[in-house]
């Protein structure tokens, strides 16, 4: 035979190629692998004209098994001669055969044909023509037997191809063929730009097929980093679609965020931004299924979600900050700070710039892009009040951007989610703030954008959403309600003015605490004799700050007062009784069980003294 | 659950197991008496409670939708024009619902079961072209009920909207297939080949390690079905699975896995938690008060413990009723909203600028489209869904499937005299499904120019004919020929 293949036979593999590439949808419809079976013919018509398989090789006893065989042990031999070359076109076609029987669904025949890939390749798997086809082929198998739920096969075959693309490029490193190549005479070969660039793709299905194997296996960091090298060399080959990969990189960082690993996370989210601008200026390089969508809808959906994406970014770093410097009340450690402050000296030098090029994406001008972005924002936790603010206003600016398209109408819980966030960013500046009045106002803003929500809402459909809105809007008001009396406590004489306030917001707090207990009643409005677990301890909770804000009116009136000490007492009353009779509740609420039980003893008492001078005057 | 659902709460029941295992069967049961699943039994009781309380102050109107979710995609079963997938929404009244899903008006259970034998055709009809089970998608089979009262002395109309769902889920079943990859509610460890997928395994990778804390968002999180699981779960809901399972040992794996999966399914609690602020500070003021109200009493040489008793005297003041409860909530805030506009999309100023006018129009139109639909009567409603009917039949008649004399495609009525083909199908509820009369003389199959219209992979134009020859005697005798 000769070195080339026949025209009968290169014309028929390439339109076997062709057919296979048909996509499914493109079939009749009730016959969904029509394309597939005929490129199957086709291909068994080329391996019977290319002949039997060489029968000398020794190697074809070997095990079936992946990876075990020592890869430095064979030493590479070329496959120039005209037997090879002959057991090279076998193998794309027994390769071709394989993947043809995979899809559709012949899982044992398509292990058949790559087996017999394999070791028509394996003492030739180190040379220019094969290590393409030999990793596709153990790729594929790695698939398999993924689908097989054997994933510590399918582990050993992706693996080792991970190993020859190394060894490859370590050894030899110049752009092996395509595995197409062998059926294409010598002046249509490819040029070695473009080998290289299959080559590359081949190894970055690989490194996703690892992320997978390694996600199945719960190991998530070699999976998050298998992602991250993925995205990667996504941006080096040029190989992605800017919106699909832009919201791949914002959905990454969320992972990095819950690691608490803020600065990757910054890195993936500017990124995510520099790449998602390239929307529609770059024509899509890979078919993406996404294409075919409503594409501006789209575009502003993950607009959309890559601006939730940051305002997680700006909330949980603010968040962790706070976490780090409050003391056991809640409130700023002035101690803390300071020793924080200390220590971020050091953060900063040491390994930051390890770190940062172990998630480098892109180079030259797109890095400096990300680069641009990244120096906006700060990664390190903010440690003062302006440090805080710049990272609020970043969230409260994708809080407006999230918000265009999550709008009420259409997107209810998404819409609520974000106005959330963007209360809660309000709540961690305030943790900042040092001037009371001005945490007051910060409060006073959550109020004015939570409230309204729940005005439309149907708790019908929305019954966890609006008990959420409503707790939050009480406790709220319950911390206007403390900053309105440290900052009575602070002057010298109070005026009527304050006390009204003071009185106004404990109302308004015992409003939405009431709201929320409310919700729990049955459709006959009877409160429930069992309160569900999931909601049990918020509705102690509730209870226990019902019964506190009664027992915080402010009045002149000793009768009123009376009354408040009374219905503060039947709350504490109500929390003690229902953990004597539902024992479960009593784990789930131990320290204000306790004092409810202090109250219910010292109540009574207080208010017969409450009688006895009310007699005397 | 009926009675929850007269209470005005939403009713969910999903179904899941392996095909064959009993899940329809327990679901619809049989036709014969006493043989009936849990949705005719259902829907029977709701009638006939209906039809009891009947008076001048109470109305009640039931409305019926079918859909399926196969691979993301919403197809509505019971309007044949209906073409594409349909897009999810969630109204702030209105709740979640499906865009264009066609709600039909039903007044009996008849009309019920007749519905739900016309969308198992429509999935039959459509499983059997893509040459697809069942086992791959959902079916969400809703009813909605209104009860409408007038109360007399106030002069108002209150409704009382609940939604009973029913849901049979996609088949567990492990097959040796590549189908519906990552549309299985069973986490397979399939590999994803094509890196298109990747977001679906960063997402799925990042939800992992946010079991607990809501501090991340993940975009791509929310499929179709969470959808469903959200609706059903996430409000004012009561929820029952049936695992059915196989009692076979060959099925042991299966039993298992769907066991495994009704465990976790128990598990699921709504995701969304009530957070909670630290009550540290709450403590530690009351500690103290607790602390001064103690010296205060030593200071007078009375123990707390010797107040005891005092209290008992005193009596606590209304321990009964909570005095201060605000006014309790109604619960049925769902009447139909004033349509002077206030359903007008709220854009905020912010946004405007950005919302290009044709997006702005699309808003607006669904936005009437609401309105409409709730304006619309129900005799309008009625005169809808007899026309839908009707499309459906010709559908079906122009494929050659049989229609009964009286207009119905009910289930399984075998003709008696006339003979006939039945569909067969590995599903129980999709078998026997689809019939096909054979006339006197010649019927063809096949796919074109035909009488039994028949689409599949090895169905050819001319399939194959049938020669009825009527006997004197009245038997009957039909050759095949293919």
């Amino acid at each position: 035979m000769a070195g080339y293949p026949g025209p009968e036979i290169r014309e028929k593999f390439q339109a076997a190629l062709a057919l296979s590439r048909v996509e499914l949808h493109k079939n009749p419809e009730k016959e969904p692998y029509k394309s597939k079976y005929s490129a199957r013919a086709l291909l068994e018509e080329v391996r019977a004209l290319l002949g039997p398989a060489p029968e000398d090789d020794d190697e074809r006893a070997a095990d079936d098994g992946p990876g075990d065989q020592a890869l430095g042990a064979a030493e590479p031999r070329d496959a120039e001669g005209p037997g090879e070359q002959r057991a090279l076109r076998l193998a794309v076609i027994e390769f071709h055969l394989g993947v043809n029987h995979i899809d559709t669904e012949e899982l044992s025949a398509g292990e058949e044909h790559l087996v017999r890939c394999l070791s028509l390749l394996r003492p030739f798997r180190l040379s220019l023509g094969c290590v393409s086809l030999y990793i596709q082929a153990q790729n594929n198998l790695g698939i398999l037997w993924s689908e097989r739920e054997e994933i510590e096969t399918a582990r050993s075959y992706l693996e080792s191809s991970e190993a020859l693309y190394n060894q490859y490029m370590k050894e030899i490193g110049s752009p092996p063929l395509d595995p197409t190549e062998h059926f294409l005479p010598e002046e249509e070969r490819l040029t070695e730009q473009e080998r290289s660039k299959r080559f590359e793709k081949v190894y970055t299905h690989n490194l996703y097929y690892l992320a997978q194997v390694y996600q199945h296996m719960e190991m998530f960091e070699k999976a998050a980093h298998y992602c991250h090298s993925t995205l990667k060399r996504q941006l080096e080959h040029n190989a992605y679609h800017p919106m699909e990969w832009a919201i791949n990189a914002a959905t990454l960082s969320q992972f990095y965020i819950n690691k608490l690993c803020f600065m990757e996370a910054r890195h993936c989210l500017s990124a995510a931004n520099v790449i998602f601008g390239q929307t529609g200026k770059i024509s899509a390089t890979e078919d993406n299924p996404e294409a075919e969508g409503d594409v501006p809808e789209l575009y502003h959906q993950r607009k959309g979600e890559i601006a939730r994406c940051w305002i997680k970014y700006c909330l949980t770093l603010l968040q962790n900050a706070q976490l780090s410097m409050q003391d056991n009340i809640g409130e700023l450690d002035v101690d803390k700070q300071s020793e924080l402050r200390a220590l971020r000296k050091k953060e900063l030098d040491e390994e930051e710039s390890i770190r940062k090029r172990a998630v480098q994406f892109g180079t030259g001008e797109l890095c400096d892009a990300i680069s641009a972005v990244e120096e906006k924002v700060r990664y390190l936790r903010p440690l003062d009040f302006e440090e805080a603010r710049e990272l609020f206003l970043l969230g409260q600016h994708y809080v407006f951007e999230a918000k265009e398209f999550f709008q009420i109408d259409g997107y209810v819980t998404d819409h609520i989610e974000v106005v959330q966030d963007h209360s809660a960013l309000f709540k961690v500046l305030a943790f900042f703030e040092t001037d009371m009045e001005r945490r007051c106002k910060m409060h006073k803003r959550r109020i004015a954008m939570l409230e309204p929500l729940i005005v439309d809402l149907n708790p019908q459909y929305y019954l966890l959403v609006n008990r959420q809105i409503q707790f939050e809007i009480a406790h709220t008001y319950y911390d206007m309600m403390d900053l309105k009396v440290a900052i009575a406590d602070k002057l010298r004489d109070p005026d009527s003015h304050i006390v009204k306030k003071i009185n106004s917001l404990n109302k308004s707090a015992l409003k939405y605490y009431q709201l929320f207990l409310d919700s729990l009643r049955d459709p006959n409005k009877v409160f429930p004799e069992h309160i569900g677990e999931d909601v049990l301890r918020p509705a102690m909770l509730a209870k226990f700050r019902v019964a506190r804000l009664y027992g915080r009116i402010i009045t002149s009136d000793p009768k009123k007062e009376l009354e408040n000490l009374a219905t503060s007492l039947e709350h504490y009353r109500f929390i003690v009784d229902y953990c004597d009779t539902h024992p479960e509740a009593a784990q789930e609420i131990e320290v204000e069980l306790e004092l409810s039980k202090e109250m219910v003893s010292l109540l009574p008492t207080k208010m017969e003294r409450f009688r006895a001078k009310m007699a005397l005057t | 659950m009926l009675l929850h659902a007269f209470e005005g709460y939403n009713v969910c029941i999903f179904a899941y197991g392996q095909t064959g295992a009993g899940k329809s069967y327990t679901m619809m049961g049989r036709q014969e008496p006493g043989q009936q699943g849990i949705v005719p039994q259902l829907c029977e009781d709701l009638f006939s409670r209906v039809n009891v309380n009947q008076n001048a102050q109470l109305s009640y109107s039931v409305e019926v939708s079918y859909m399926e979710i196969y691979c993301e995609r919403v197809r509505d079963l019971l309007n044949p024009k209906s073409r594409g997938s349909l897009r999810v929404r969630e109204h702030p009244i209105l709740g979640p619902y499906v865009q264009d899903l066609s709600k039909l008006a039903v007044t009996s259970y008849a009309d019920i079961a007749d519905l739900m034998d016309c969308g198992n055709k429509a999935r039959t009809v459509a499983a059997t072209n893509m040459n697809e089970t069942s086992s791959r998608s959902h079916a969400v089979f809703t009813i909605v009920f209104t009860q409408r009262s007038h109360d007399q002395l106030s002069g108002l109309d209150s409704e009382k909207v609940s939604k009973i769902s029913l849901v049979d889920l996609a088949g567990s079943e492990r097959a040796d297939s590549s189908g519906a990859r990552g549309m299985r509610l069973k986490e397979g460890a399939n590999i994803n080949k094509s890196l298109t997928t990747l977001g679906k395994v960063i997402s799925a990778l990042a939800d992992l390690q946010s079991k607990k804390r809501k501090s991340d968002f993940i975009p791509y999180r929310d499929s179709v079905l969470t959808w469903l699981l959200k609706e059903n779960l996430g409000g004012n809901s009561r929820t029952a699975m049936i695992a059915a399972l196989s009692p076979a040992d060959i099925n042991y794996e299966e039993t298992l896995s769907t066991l495994r999966y009704a465990d976790r399914t128990k598990q699921i609690r709504c995701n969304a938690v009530i957070n909670e602020d630290p009550n540290a500070r709450l403590i530690r003021e009351l500690q103290e008060e607790v602390a001064r109200l103690r010296e205060l009493l030593m200071a007078q040489g009375l123990s707390a413990s010797a107040l005891g008793g005092l209290k008992v005297e005193e009596g606590s003041p209304g321990g009964a009723l909570p005095a201060v409860s605000s006014p309790p909530t109604p619960i049925s805030p769902s009447s139909p909203p004033p349509h002077n506009g206030e359903l007008e999309p709220s854009f905020s100023p912010s946004a405007e600028p950005q919302i290009g006018p044709e997006e702005a129009m699309e808003r607006l139109q669904e936005t009437e489209k609401i309105i409409a639909e709730l304006n619309e009567t129900w005799e309008e409603k009625l005169r809808k869904t007899e026309a839908l009917r009707m499309e459906r039949e010709a559908l079906l008649a122009e494929m050659g499937v049989a229609v009964r004399e009286d207009g119905g495609t009910v289930g399984v009525f075998s003709p008696k005299k006339t003979p006939h083909l039945v569909n067969l199908n590995e599903d129980p509820l999709m078998s026997e499904c689809l019939l096909y009369h054979i006339k006197d003389g010649v019927t063809r199959v096949g796919q074109v120019d035909v009488d039994i219209k028949l689409t599949g992979q090895f169905i050819r134009e001319q399939h194959c004919l049938f020669r009825s020859i009527p006997q004197p005697d009245g038997e009957g005798q039909i050759d095949l020929k293919l």
